[in-house]
Formats: structure tokens, C-alpha cells, sequence
């Protein structure tokens, strides 16, 4: 027992430096929990206040890039108002009745048919990193204003990623310019309509790859790719990229090897939307329950 | 100025440093930038292991807080501080450094030997670091460039840092 006392106090900064190291070492792969138990990460109140300190500075730096890519939308949202549609000529041609469908009173609730499936919320970027190879993006917004785990982000030109832990006010997003394995957004062309799926490769944060577009398919340079819409985070039809070039790997393969110029630019996103798919319980529900049954 | 506040201010100034200014910065593909650790490097030579064992640990996990890395950095730390007084050893000349100088430094442990203090111990660093944050074996040639690229650049900044604050009697 003596010889063990003195063998431990010999070795004790060893022993303390194996400990501290399997501590870190066990906080690194627990990442399958990360939703639940991080605390050690950018959402906290001291980090998320000293970024969004830090924010107020770069915000003003980025103000006329913001206020143009805000006014663009603007002016794509403005095609969609109401009074944009010629109201009395509607003989010559259908238009879509949009006010139905964004209409709150009691009366038009009663011809609506449409559910409201996609909730929008917008959110102030605090940080924003595009050097690393895991990418995140804090956001402003968090539990108490409704965000969560697993919801969609996209800016205004396009996707940005997924909500991956969130605190009372502040989110932390997965960026899409992430190279982690599993983590690609299901894409489609948007002229053709081929399935693929785009991933990060490292490198620029202007650019990612589209995989498993088939060989057949008529790709040109130029061509919108947007979310497919089968993953419950996005919507579908909101731009992921814009195909820059097409090359194929060796000749053997099936598919097409696809450069995408992002829409969203990583580098100076100030504004996101947080969306909450309203369906999104049933549907996984529903896939879980027919997965477990078979 | 005592050695505890000078420690203290060098902390946050080289957080500062790291969070706000480095990580903004895009150089490459290959190059990532960190001069943090040099906060570890810095630390008095008759700091006891354990504690500089633990002060290694809590840098990192600062680190990880806001970089949303979860012990990567942490672990890097702890490493490279249960060496250092490995390489002080077997870099320190007779009657050790300590007899001069409390802390690492140009003047104290002479510029040839500091050099190569900071080159082990960064590069050490970025080992570690790199190969938790990529875990990919299968692409050793990237893990591998990305290694030496990041050590040297962080290299250079760490001796800028160091030529930035010499002085000849501290």
C-alpha cells in the first residue's frame, strides 16, 4: 500500500496529465450529445455578448452590403404583394390569389385552404467564422424567441445551414461550409430537376460541390441549384448555388462532379432567417414509426 | 508590474488577439493562424507542473467557448503544457534559466534557444490540434500540410509578438 502511495505521488503529473487529457478528450467525442449539453460554446452569455460587442463594430463596416442585399429582397418580395396583381382583369389569364394565403382575419380563414407549413423568423448574425474546417455562425435569437435544434437557416440570397444548439437568446449554427461527414444538403437542379447532394470540400467559402448529379443529365454553367425540399429543414426551391463548372472524375463514374458558386456570401452574412417547419413532428414521426415497424 | 497582472493582461490581450482579429483572417486553405498558446509558453519557468497543467486546461476550454471546438483546443493545450518543462530542460543551459530570469523570453533563454523552444511547442500544439479537428486519416497529406503550413505561419507571429515586446532588462 506504501509503495503505492509513493508510486502515485511519484508519478502524480502524469497521472494529473492523463486525467486532464481524457477529460478533454471525452469532451471533443461527445458531440452526439452536443444539443443537450453544451454549455462550452459560443451561445453562452459571456461569449455571445462579447461577440455581439464585437459585432457592433464589424456591423457598421458591412453596413451598404447589408442594406443592398436587403432592398433586393425587398424588391423580389414586393412581386409577391398583393396589390402588385392586377386585381379586375381576371379573365385574360390566371394569377395566383396570394392574399388568401397571407390573409389573418377570421373570414378569409374560412376559404383558406392552404396550411401554414414554414414559420420565418430573422435573426442578427454575432459571429461568423468561414477559416475553419467546421464552420459556425452565433446568431441572436434563442430558445426564448422559438428557436431550436435541427431548423433550417438561410439568408437572404440563399442557404447558410442548420441550428445546432441554442441558449435562452443566442443560437449556434452549423455553417453549410463544414466539412463533417453526413452533413450535406439534399439539392436539386432547378431546370431539370436532378437529385444530388451538395457538401463543402475545405477551401473557399465561395464554393462547395454538388455530388450524385447522373451522367445523363443536361448541366450547363450558370444552372440554379436549390433545395430539394425532401429534408424537413428547407423549404424547397430556395438557391443553394449556381453551377460554375462541370468536370467528371474518371470515366468509369456515373455521376458528375459539379462546382457550385454559393449563393450566400459567407463573408459578410449579417442577416439570417431561422425557419420552423411547423410539419416537421409529424412527418419525422411518421418515418420514424414506418422505420421501426419494418 | 507584478508577474500575476502581467500574466492576466497577456491573457485577454492575446484572446483578443486570437478571437477577433486571427480568426478573421483567411489566409489559405492550408493556413490557420494562432498565437494564443504562446499565453502557455510565456508562463513563469518556477510555475509548478500541476498548475501549469491546469492553467493549459482552462485556456483551451476559453478557447473552445468561443470557438465552438468542445476540448480540441483544451486538449492541445494541456499537451503542449506538461512538455514545456520537458524542453526547458534539455534546452536550459548548467545552472538552469531561472537564476536570471522569471519567464520565458528573448533575452532570457537567448534568441537561438527561444527560437527553438517556441518551434517545438507550436508545433507540437498544432499536432495535436490539427489532428482532432480533422481525424481523417485518410487524407494524411492534407493533415500533414495544414500542420507545417499553420506552425510556420503561427511561428512567425509569435516571434513578431515576442520582438514587439523586448526589452533588454525584463
Amino acid at each position: 500500500m506504501r509503495n503505492l502511495i509513493i508510486f502515485f505521488r511519484r508519478y502524480f503529473n502524469f497521472f494529473l496529465f492523463l486525467l486532464l487529457e481524457v477529460i478533454c478528450i471525452v469532451l471533443v467525442f461527445q458531440k452526439n450529445d452536443f444539443q443537450h449539453t453544451a454549455y462550452i460554446n459560443s451561445a453562452n452569455q459571456i461569449s455571445g455578448k462579447m461577440y455581439e460587442q464585437y459585432n457592433q463594430v464589424e456591423y457598421y463596416l458591412h453596413l451598404t452590403a447589408t442594406n443592398d442585399s436587403l432592398v433586393r429582397e425587398n424588391s423580389r418580395l414586393r412581386n409577391y404583394l398583393a396589390t402588385t396583381f392586377d386585381q379586375f382583369d381576371t379573365a385574360s389569364g390566371t394569377h395566383t390569389d396570394t392574399l388568401r394565403r397571407f390573409s389573418d382575419d377570421s373570414l378569409h380563414k374560412l376559404l383558406e385552404s392552404k396550411v401554414r407549413k414554414y414559420f420565418y423568423r430573422e435573426a442578427k448574425v454575432v459571429n461568423n467564422s468561414v477559416n475553419q474546417d467546421v464552420n459556425y455562425i452565433t446568431i441572436h435569437r434563442g430558445r426564448l424567441q422559438g428557436v431550436k435544434p435541427n431548423m433550417g437557416v438561410i439568408s437572404s440570397a440563399g442557404v447558410v445551414g442548420v441550428v445546432r444548439s441554442a441558449s435562452d437568446n443566442y443560437a449556434v449554427v452549423l455553417s453549410l461550409l463544414s466539412r463533417v461527414r453526413n452533413f450535406g444538403f439534399s439539392a436539386r437542379l432547378l431546370r431539370t430537376k436532378e437529385m444530388g447532394n451538395v457538401q463543402w470540400d475545405g477551401g473557399s467559402g465561395m464554393y462547395a460541390v454538388l455530388h450524385d448529379i447522373p451522367r445523363n443529365a443536361k448541366v450547363q454553367k450558370g444552372d440554379t441549384v436549390v433545395t430539394s425540399g425532401f429534408s424537413s429543414f428547407f423549404p424547397p426551391d430556395i438557391p443553394i448555388g449556381y453551377v460554375d463548372s462541370v468536370t467528371v472524375e474518371d470515366k468509369s463514374s456515373t455521376s458528375f462532379n459539379i462546382r457550385l458558386k454559393l449563393a450566400t456570401n459567407f463573408y459578410n452574412v449579417e442577416y439570417v432567417y431561422v425557419i420552423e417547419n411547423l410539419l416537421k413532428d409529424e412527418q419525422s414521426n411518421l418515418e420514424d414509426s414506418t422505420r421501426a415497424n419494418k | 508590474m507584478s508577474i500575476l497582472l502581467r500574466n492576466i493582461i497577456r491573457f485577454i490581450l492575446l484572446l483578443l488577439l486570437q478571437l477577433f482579429v486571427l480568426n478573421k483572417i483567411l489566409v489559405g486553405q492550408f493556413v490557420s493562424l494562432y498565437i494564443y498558446m504562446l499565453f502557455i509558453l510565456l508562463l513563469p519557468f518556477n510555475l509548478p507542473r500541476p498548475g501549469l497543467m491546469l492553467l493549459g486546461l482552462f485556456t483551451g476550454l476559453t478557447l473552445d467557448m468561443f470557438m465552438n471546438t468542445m476540448g480540441v483546443h483544451a486538449a492541445a493545450c494541456v499537451f503542449i503544457a506538461y512538455l514545456r518543462p520537458f524542453i526547458i530542460n534539455i534546452l536550459s543551459p548548467q545552472g538552469g534559466f531561472e537564476t536570471t530570469q522569471k519567464t520565458p523570453s528573448l533575452t532570457s533563454m537567448g534568441s537561438t534557444q527561444f527560437f527553438v523552444y517556441a518551434t517545438i511547442l507550436v508545433f507540437l500544439h498544432h499536432v495535436v490540434y490539427f489532428t482532432l479537428e480533422v481525424f481523417n486519416m485518410a487524407n494524411l497529406l492534407y493533415l500533414l500540410l495544414k500542420i507545417v503550413a499553420s506552425t510556420a505561419a503561427s511561428l512567425v507571429l509569435v516571434l513578431l509578438y515576442e520582438l514587439l515586446f523586448y526589452s533588454k532588462k525584463q
